[in-house]
Protein backbone atom coordinates (compact mmCIF):
# COMPACT_ATOMS: atom_id res chain seq x y z
CA UNK A 1 0.00 0.00 0.00
CA UNK A 2 1.60 3.33 -1.31
CA UNK A 3 2.11 5.94 1.37
CA UNK A 4 0.02 9.17 0.39
CA UNK A 5 1.33 11.85 2.52
CA UNK A 6 -0.90 15.69 2.19
CA UNK A 7 1.08 18.01 2.72
CA UNK A 8 -1.14 20.40 1.81
CA UNK A 9 -3.44 19.37 4.03
CA UNK A 10 -4.24 22.92 5.74
CA UNK A 11 -4.72 25.21 2.74
CA UNK A 12 -6.94 22.40 1.29
CA UNK A 13 -8.98 22.86 4.33
CA UNK A 14 -8.98 26.59 4.11
CA UNK A 15 -10.26 26.08 0.43
CA UNK A 16 -13.01 24.00 1.61
CA UNK A 17 -14.09 26.07 4.29
CA UNK A 18 -14.22 29.03 1.42
CA UNK A 19 -16.15 26.86 -0.44
CA UNK A 20 -18.93 25.81 2.25
CA UNK A 21 -18.78 29.91 3.44
CA UNK A 22 -22.57 30.48 4.00
CA UNK A 23 -22.58 34.07 3.45
CA UNK A 24 -21.26 33.07 0.43
CA UNK A 25 -23.59 30.03 -0.39
CA UNK A 26 -26.74 32.12 0.48
CA UNK A 27 -25.48 35.23 -2.00
CA UNK A 28 -25.48 32.95 -4.36
CA UNK A 29 -28.94 31.60 -3.72
CA UNK A 30 -30.45 34.67 -3.04
CA UNK A 31 -29.07 36.03 -6.59
CA UNK A 32 -30.36 32.78 -7.98
CA UNK A 33 -33.94 34.13 -6.47
CA UNK A 34 -33.43 37.39 -7.11
CA UNK A 35 -32.85 36.67 -10.80
CA UNK A 36 -36.04 34.51 -10.64
CA UNK A 37 -38.05 37.22 -8.99
CA UNK A 38 -36.77 39.33 -11.55
CA UNK A 39 -37.82 37.86 -14.65
CA UNK A 40 -41.28 36.84 -12.65
CA UNK A 41 -41.79 40.81 -12.22
CA UNK A 42 -40.40 41.46 -16.07
CA UNK A 43 -43.61 38.99 -16.88
CA UNK A 44 -46.08 40.56 -14.59
CA UNK A 45 -45.46 44.10 -16.11
CA UNK A 46 -46.20 42.93 -19.19
CA UNK A 47 -48.98 41.61 -18.67
CA UNK A 48 -49.90 44.71 -17.09
CA UNK A 49 -48.76 46.70 -19.63
CA UNK A 50 -50.76 44.73 -22.13
CA UNK A 51 -53.97 45.02 -19.92
CA UNK A 52 -53.38 48.84 -19.87
CA UNK A 53 -52.93 48.92 -24.13
CA UNK A 54 -56.82 47.04 -23.48
CA UNK A 55 -58.19 49.13 -20.89
CA UNK A 56 -57.45 51.91 -23.16
CA UNK A 57 -58.47 50.32 -26.35
CA UNK A 58 -62.18 49.83 -24.65
CA UNK A 59 -61.68 53.52 -23.09
CA UNK A 60 -61.58 54.47 -26.75
CA UNK A 61 -64.73 52.92 -27.66
CA UNK A 62 -66.62 53.75 -24.45
CA UNK A 63 -65.56 57.24 -24.95
CA UNK A 64 -67.15 56.99 -28.73
CA UNK A 65 -70.60 55.96 -27.19
CA UNK A 66 -70.42 57.32 -23.74
CA UNK A 67 -72.00 60.83 -25.11
CA UNK A 68 -74.71 59.18 -27.28
CA UNK A 69 -75.80 56.90 -23.92
CA UNK A 70 -75.56 59.83 -21.51
CA UNK A 71 -78.09 62.25 -24.09
CA UNK A 72 -80.44 58.99 -24.18
CA UNK A 73 -80.55 58.52 -20.33
CA UNK A 74 -80.73 62.11 -19.86
CA UNK A 75 -83.75 61.84 -22.51
CA UNK A 76 -85.45 59.26 -21.07
CA UNK A 77 -85.18 60.58 -17.43
CA UNK A 78 -86.92 63.98 -19.00
CA UNK A 79 -89.35 61.63 -20.79
CA UNK A 80 -90.32 59.28 -17.49
CA UNK A 81 -90.97 62.47 -15.88
CA UNK A 82 -93.24 64.00 -18.69
CA UNK A 83 -95.14 60.66 -18.62
CA UNK A 84 -95.86 61.18 -15.00
CA UNK A 85 -96.42 64.48 -14.89
CA UNK A 86 -98.85 64.28 -17.58
CA UNK A 87 -100.71 61.46 -16.00
CA UNK A 88 -101.06 63.14 -12.36
CA UNK A 89 -102.38 65.99 -14.38
CA UNK A 90 -104.64 63.72 -16.50
CA UNK A 91 -106.03 62.48 -12.94
CA UNK A 92 -106.18 65.51 -11.86
CA UNK A 93 -108.25 66.72 -14.39
CA UNK A 94 -110.60 63.54 -14.12
CA UNK A 95 -110.74 64.00 -11.06
CA UNK A 96 -112.16 67.91 -11.11
CA UNK A 97 -116.33 68.19 -9.96
CA UNK A 98 -117.94 69.75 -13.11
CA UNK A 99 -120.49 72.19 -11.05
CA UNK A 100 -122.33 72.99 -14.44
CA UNK A 101 -124.25 69.42 -14.68
CA UNK A 102 -125.40 70.08 -10.67
CA UNK A 103 -126.56 73.39 -11.62
CA UNK A 104 -128.40 72.39 -14.32
CA UNK A 105 -130.14 69.53 -12.25
CA UNK A 106 -130.49 71.88 -9.29
CA UNK A 107 -132.55 74.08 -11.54
CA UNK A 108 -134.47 71.80 -12.84
CA UNK A 109 -135.52 70.68 -9.44
CA UNK A 110 -137.07 73.76 -8.76
CA UNK A 111 -141.00 74.30 -9.09
CA UNK A 112 -142.60 77.50 -9.56
CA UNK A 113 -143.74 77.61 -6.15
CA UNK A 114 -140.43 77.66 -4.74
CA UNK A 115 -137.02 80.16 -4.94
CA UNK A 116 -133.53 79.77 -4.19
CA UNK A 117 -132.11 82.23 -2.42
CA UNK A 118 -128.50 81.31 -1.95
CA UNK A 119 -126.34 78.39 -2.82
CA UNK A 120 -122.94 77.93 -1.14
CA UNK A 121 -120.91 74.46 -2.41
CA UNK A 122 -117.54 73.54 -1.51
CA UNK A 123 -115.76 70.58 -2.78
CA UNK A 124 -114.31 68.70 0.61
CA UNK A 125 -110.75 67.71 0.47
CA UNK A 126 -109.46 64.49 -0.20
CA UNK A 127 -111.88 63.23 -2.30
CA UNK A 128 -114.73 62.88 0.51
CA UNK A 129 -117.24 64.57 -1.79
CA UNK A 130 -119.04 68.00 -2.11
CA UNK A 131 -120.97 69.51 0.65
CA UNK A 132 -123.81 72.33 -0.45
CA UNK A 133 -125.98 74.38 1.33
CA UNK A 134 -129.12 75.58 -0.31
CA UNK A 135 -131.36 78.27 1.11
CA UNK A 136 -134.75 79.18 -0.37
CA UNK A 137 -138.57 80.15 -0.04
CA UNK A 138 -141.24 77.85 -0.30
CA UNK A 139 -144.94 79.05 -1.15
CA UNK A 140 -148.20 77.11 -1.46
CA UNK A 141 -151.09 75.88 0.42
CA UNK A 142 -148.70 73.57 2.19
CA UNK A 143 -145.10 75.13 2.00
CA UNK A 144 -143.43 72.93 4.12
CA UNK A 145 -144.90 70.12 1.77
CA UNK A 146 -143.40 72.23 -1.17
CA UNK A 147 -140.04 72.59 0.06
CA UNK A 148 -140.30 68.32 1.19
CA UNK A 149 -140.93 67.90 -3.01
CA UNK A 150 -138.25 69.99 -3.64
CA UNK A 151 -135.91 67.78 -1.21
CA UNK A 152 -137.48 64.47 -2.39
CA UNK A 153 -136.86 66.02 -6.26
CA UNK A 154 -133.59 67.01 -5.29
CA UNK A 155 -132.60 63.27 -3.85
CA UNK A 156 -133.66 61.94 -6.44
CA UNK A 157 -132.21 63.61 -9.27
CA UNK A 158 -128.66 63.61 -7.28
CA UNK A 159 -128.83 59.97 -7.13
CA UNK A 160 -129.30 59.42 -10.56
CA UNK A 161 -125.53 60.61 -11.26
CA UNK A 162 -123.60 60.87 -7.40
CA UNK A 163 -123.13 58.11 -4.54
CA UNK A 164 -123.99 58.24 -1.05
CA UNK A 165 -126.60 61.46 -1.72
CA UNK A 166 -128.11 63.24 1.30
CA UNK A 167 -130.18 66.07 0.94
CA UNK A 168 -131.51 66.74 4.90
CA UNK A 169 -133.22 69.91 6.28
CA UNK A 170 -131.27 72.04 8.47
CA UNK A 171 -133.82 74.44 8.95
CA UNK A 172 -137.60 74.44 8.10
CA UNK A 173 -139.81 77.16 9.66
CA UNK A 174 -142.89 79.32 8.97
CA UNK A 175 -143.03 82.46 7.77
CA UNK A 176 -145.30 85.56 8.22
CA UNK A 177 -144.80 86.53 4.50
CA UNK A 178 -147.68 85.98 1.65
CA UNK A 179 -146.62 85.12 -1.57
CA UNK A 180 -148.95 85.55 -4.72
CA UNK A 181 -148.83 82.70 -6.69
CA UNK A 182 -151.09 82.15 -9.74
CA UNK A 183 -153.50 85.06 -8.32
CA UNK A 184 -153.75 83.62 -5.21
CA UNK A 185 -152.40 84.52 -1.52
CA UNK A 186 -149.76 81.52 0.07
CA UNK A 187 -148.13 80.92 2.98
CA UNK A 188 -144.67 80.65 2.82
CA UNK A 189 -141.68 78.47 4.40
CA UNK A 190 -138.35 79.35 4.70
CA UNK A 191 -135.95 76.45 4.58
CA UNK A 192 -132.19 75.72 4.51
CA UNK A 193 -130.90 72.13 3.05
CA UNK A 194 -127.72 70.44 2.94
CA UNK A 195 -126.99 68.34 0.42
CA UNK A 196 -123.65 66.03 0.56
CA UNK A 197 -122.59 63.33 -2.00
CA UNK A 198 -119.86 61.50 -3.83
CA UNK A 199 -119.26 62.57 -7.33
CA UNK A 200 -119.35 59.40 -9.72
CA UNK A 201 -115.71 58.41 -10.91
CA UNK A 202 -116.68 58.67 -14.38
CA UNK A 203 -118.47 61.76 -14.73
CA UNK A 204 -119.15 63.21 -18.19
CA UNK A 205 -118.16 66.41 -19.76
CA UNK A 206 -120.21 69.65 -18.46
CA UNK A 207 -123.30 70.38 -20.05
CA UNK A 208 -124.87 74.05 -20.04
CA UNK A 209 -128.43 73.98 -17.81
CA UNK A 210 -131.11 74.29 -19.55
CA UNK A 211 -133.80 75.85 -17.82
CA UNK A 212 -133.47 78.50 -15.44
CA UNK A 213 -134.46 78.86 -11.77
CA UNK A 214 -137.06 81.26 -10.87
CA UNK A 215 -135.83 84.31 -8.73
CA UNK A 216 -139.08 86.02 -8.18
CA UNK A 217 -142.21 84.35 -7.20
CA UNK A 218 -143.30 86.68 -4.25
CA UNK B 1 -25.84 10.87 8.58
CA UNK B 2 -22.95 13.49 8.69
CA UNK B 3 -23.51 16.27 10.92
CA UNK B 4 -22.64 19.47 10.07
CA UNK B 5 -20.35 21.58 12.28
CA UNK B 6 -20.47 25.17 11.94
CA UNK B 7 -18.64 27.72 13.08
CA UNK B 8 -20.14 30.66 15.01
CA UNK B 9 -18.96 32.59 12.22
CA UNK B 10 -21.03 30.17 9.91
CA UNK B 11 -23.90 30.36 12.50
CA UNK B 12 -23.85 34.33 11.78
CA UNK B 13 -22.77 34.62 7.98
CA UNK B 14 -26.09 32.19 8.11
CA UNK B 15 -28.82 34.09 10.19
CA UNK B 16 -27.36 37.51 8.02
CA UNK B 17 -28.21 35.50 4.82
CA UNK B 18 -31.58 34.39 6.17
CA UNK B 19 -32.35 38.09 7.20
CA UNK B 20 -31.30 39.41 3.79
CA UNK B 21 -33.73 36.38 1.79
CA UNK B 22 -36.57 37.10 4.41
CA UNK B 23 -35.67 41.25 3.07
CA UNK B 24 -35.88 40.19 0.15
CA UNK B 25 -38.78 38.49 -0.37
CA UNK B 26 -40.76 41.75 1.84
CA UNK B 27 -39.50 43.89 -0.38
CA UNK B 28 -40.09 42.18 -3.55
CA UNK B 29 -43.85 41.42 -2.77
CA UNK B 30 -44.44 44.52 -0.61
CA UNK B 31 -42.80 46.99 -2.90
CA UNK B 32 -42.62 45.31 -6.54
CA UNK B 33 -44.93 42.69 -6.75
CA UNK B 34 -47.90 43.99 -4.69
CA UNK B 35 -48.50 47.17 -6.55
CA UNK B 36 -48.38 45.81 -9.80
CA UNK B 37 -50.82 43.21 -9.20
CA UNK B 38 -53.33 45.83 -7.42
CA UNK B 39 -52.62 48.11 -10.23
CA UNK B 40 -53.66 45.44 -12.97
CA UNK B 41 -56.74 44.41 -11.25
CA UNK B 42 -58.05 47.66 -10.82
CA UNK B 43 -57.33 48.11 -14.92
CA UNK B 44 -59.36 44.55 -14.81
CA UNK B 45 -62.14 46.28 -13.24
CA UNK B 46 -62.26 49.24 -15.26
CA UNK B 47 -62.41 47.29 -18.19
CA UNK B 48 -65.09 44.84 -17.14
CA UNK B 49 -67.14 48.01 -16.03
CA UNK B 50 -66.52 49.87 -19.21
CA UNK B 51 -67.32 46.91 -21.13
CA UNK B 52 -70.35 46.42 -19.26
CA UNK B 53 -71.70 50.06 -20.11
CA UNK B 54 -70.74 49.30 -23.86
CA UNK B 55 -72.78 46.18 -24.04
CA UNK B 56 -75.32 48.06 -21.94
CA UNK B 57 -75.22 51.53 -24.11
CA UNK B 58 -76.84 49.89 -27.10
CA UNK B 59 -80.03 48.54 -24.49
CA UNK B 60 -80.11 51.98 -23.18
CA UNK B 61 -80.27 53.58 -26.77
CA UNK B 62 -82.41 51.12 -28.31
CA UNK B 63 -84.96 51.54 -24.78
CA UNK B 64 -84.81 55.27 -25.62
CA UNK B 65 -85.75 55.18 -28.73
CA UNK B 66 -88.37 52.72 -27.92
CA UNK B 67 -89.46 55.38 -24.88
CA UNK B 68 -89.45 57.94 -27.27
CA UNK B 69 -92.16 56.44 -29.41
CA UNK B 70 -94.22 54.99 -26.87
CA UNK B 71 -94.18 58.59 -25.20
CA UNK B 72 -95.10 60.83 -28.08
CA UNK B 73 -98.88 61.23 -27.31
CA UNK B 74 -97.73 61.97 -23.26
CA UNK B 75 -94.88 64.59 -24.52
CA UNK B 76 -97.93 66.35 -27.29
CA UNK B 77 -100.38 66.53 -24.64
CA UNK B 78 -98.02 67.52 -21.90
CA UNK B 79 -96.88 70.73 -24.44
CA UNK B 80 -100.57 70.91 -24.75
CA UNK B 81 -101.39 71.69 -21.16
CA UNK B 82 -97.75 73.67 -20.79
CA UNK B 83 -99.49 76.02 -23.61
CA UNK B 84 -102.56 76.46 -22.24
CA UNK B 85 -100.50 79.02 -19.63
CA UNK B 86 -98.78 82.10 -21.57
CA UNK B 87 -95.21 83.40 -20.19
CA UNK B 88 -95.00 85.78 -17.43
CA UNK B 89 -96.74 85.95 -14.23
CA UNK B 90 -99.58 84.63 -14.38
CA UNK B 91 -101.67 87.19 -11.96
CA UNK B 92 -100.43 89.58 -15.25
CA UNK B 93 -102.19 87.36 -17.66
CA UNK B 94 -104.76 85.22 -15.82
CA UNK B 95 -107.38 88.30 -14.62
CA UNK B 96 -107.86 89.32 -18.35
CA UNK B 97 -108.09 85.81 -19.72
CA UNK B 98 -111.25 85.37 -17.04
CA UNK B 99 -112.63 88.65 -17.88
CA UNK B 100 -112.44 88.30 -21.96
CA UNK B 101 -113.86 84.62 -21.47
CA UNK B 102 -116.93 85.75 -19.07
CA UNK B 103 -117.19 88.54 -21.55
CA UNK B 104 -118.03 86.59 -24.29
CA UNK B 105 -120.28 84.91 -21.80
CA UNK B 106 -122.32 88.46 -21.29
CA UNK B 107 -121.35 88.29 -18.04
CA UNK B 108 -119.28 91.03 -17.65
CA UNK B 109 -118.72 92.29 -14.39
CA UNK B 110 -116.10 89.94 -13.07
CA UNK B 111 -112.85 90.80 -10.89
CA UNK B 112 -110.34 88.26 -10.35
CA UNK B 113 -108.45 87.90 -7.27
CA UNK B 114 -105.28 86.12 -6.59
CA UNK B 115 -105.51 84.12 -2.89
CA UNK B 116 -101.84 82.39 -3.17
CA UNK B 117 -100.22 79.69 -4.68
CA UNK B 118 -98.80 76.91 -2.94
CA UNK B 119 -97.04 73.66 -4.44
CA UNK B 120 -98.44 70.13 -5.37
CA UNK B 121 -97.36 67.67 -2.62
CA UNK B 122 -96.98 65.17 -5.14
CA UNK B 123 -93.29 64.86 -6.21
CA UNK B 124 -94.17 64.61 -10.07
CA UNK B 125 -95.61 67.82 -10.24
CA UNK B 126 -92.78 69.60 -8.91
CA UNK B 127 -91.86 71.87 -11.68
CA UNK B 128 -95.87 72.88 -11.35
CA UNK B 129 -97.63 75.36 -9.22
CA UNK B 130 -101.43 75.87 -7.62
CA UNK B 131 -102.69 79.08 -7.77
CA UNK B 132 -105.48 79.92 -5.96
CA UNK B 133 -107.92 82.74 -7.25
CA UNK B 134 -111.46 84.48 -6.37
CA UNK B 135 -113.86 85.47 -9.16
CA UNK B 136 -116.42 87.64 -8.24
CA UNK B 137 -119.91 88.16 -10.08
CA UNK B 138 -121.34 90.57 -8.78
CA UNK B 139 -124.49 90.74 -11.50
CA UNK B 140 -124.67 87.34 -13.41
CA UNK B 141 -127.65 85.51 -14.67
CA UNK B 142 -127.98 82.16 -13.60
CA UNK B 143 -128.55 80.36 -17.05
CA UNK B 144 -125.65 82.51 -18.46
CA UNK B 145 -123.84 81.80 -15.59
CA UNK B 146 -124.44 77.88 -15.77
CA UNK B 147 -123.41 77.93 -19.19
CA UNK B 148 -120.39 79.96 -18.52
CA UNK B 149 -119.32 77.09 -15.73
CA UNK B 150 -119.64 74.47 -18.19
CA UNK B 151 -117.79 76.64 -21.20
CA UNK B 152 -115.14 77.11 -18.35
CA UNK B 153 -114.89 73.88 -17.24
CA UNK B 154 -114.51 72.42 -21.04
CA UNK B 155 -111.61 75.05 -21.67
CA UNK B 156 -110.24 75.41 -18.75
CA UNK B 157 -108.94 71.96 -17.90
CA UNK B 158 -106.30 72.79 -15.66
CA UNK B 159 -108.66 74.74 -13.69
CA UNK B 160 -111.32 73.79 -10.96
CA UNK B 161 -113.62 75.22 -8.81
CA UNK B 162 -113.24 74.33 -4.93
CA UNK B 163 -116.36 76.66 -3.97
CA UNK B 164 -119.37 77.76 -5.39
CA UNK B 165 -121.34 80.71 -3.78
CA UNK B 166 -124.70 82.55 -5.55
CA UNK B 167 -126.87 84.96 -3.41
CA UNK B 168 -130.19 86.21 -4.77
CA UNK B 169 -129.67 89.91 -5.29
CA UNK B 170 -133.07 91.59 -3.35
CA UNK B 171 -132.46 94.97 -5.90
CA UNK B 172 -132.56 92.99 -8.82
CA UNK B 173 -133.79 89.75 -8.50
CA UNK B 174 -132.81 88.79 -12.08
CA UNK B 175 -129.42 88.29 -11.15
CA UNK B 176 -127.14 86.47 -8.91
CA UNK B 177 -124.08 87.66 -6.76
CA UNK B 178 -121.56 84.76 -7.48
CA UNK B 179 -118.39 84.16 -6.16
CA UNK B 180 -115.86 81.12 -7.26
CA UNK B 181 -112.78 79.95 -5.62
CA UNK B 182 -110.98 78.22 -8.22
CA UNK B 183 -107.48 76.50 -8.41
CA UNK B 184 -105.81 76.27 -11.01
CA UNK B 185 -102.23 73.99 -12.38
CA UNK B 186 -99.57 76.00 -13.87
CA UNK B 187 -95.98 75.50 -14.56
CA UNK B 188 -93.46 77.12 -12.93
CA UNK B 189 -91.65 79.83 -14.78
Amino acid sequence: MALHLNLLHEEIREQRLRQRDPLKIGMMVLGGLGALMFLYYMWNAYQTLEIRNRLNTTKHDWSKVEPKVTAAQKRSAELNSIISTTKVLDKMIDSRFFWAPFLEKLSRCVALNTQLTSIDGNVLEDDKGLSIIIEGVAAGREPRSAAEELRQLLLEQLGQSYRDVKVEFKTLEDLETIAKIGGANMPTARFALSVTFVPSASTAKTSPPTERTRTSSK
Amino acid sequence: MKKINLTKDQIQKLALSSIGFVGLVYVYFHFFLGPLKTNRDSMLASITDLRNKVGSSERTMTNAATLEKQASAATTRYAALTTLNPEGAPIAWFPPRIKAFFGNQQIDKVTTRLEGNVPFKDADLSRWMQYNWVLDLPQADFALLGKAVAELENTEPLLSIKHINIHGLTDYPQYQQVSLNVATAMPKR
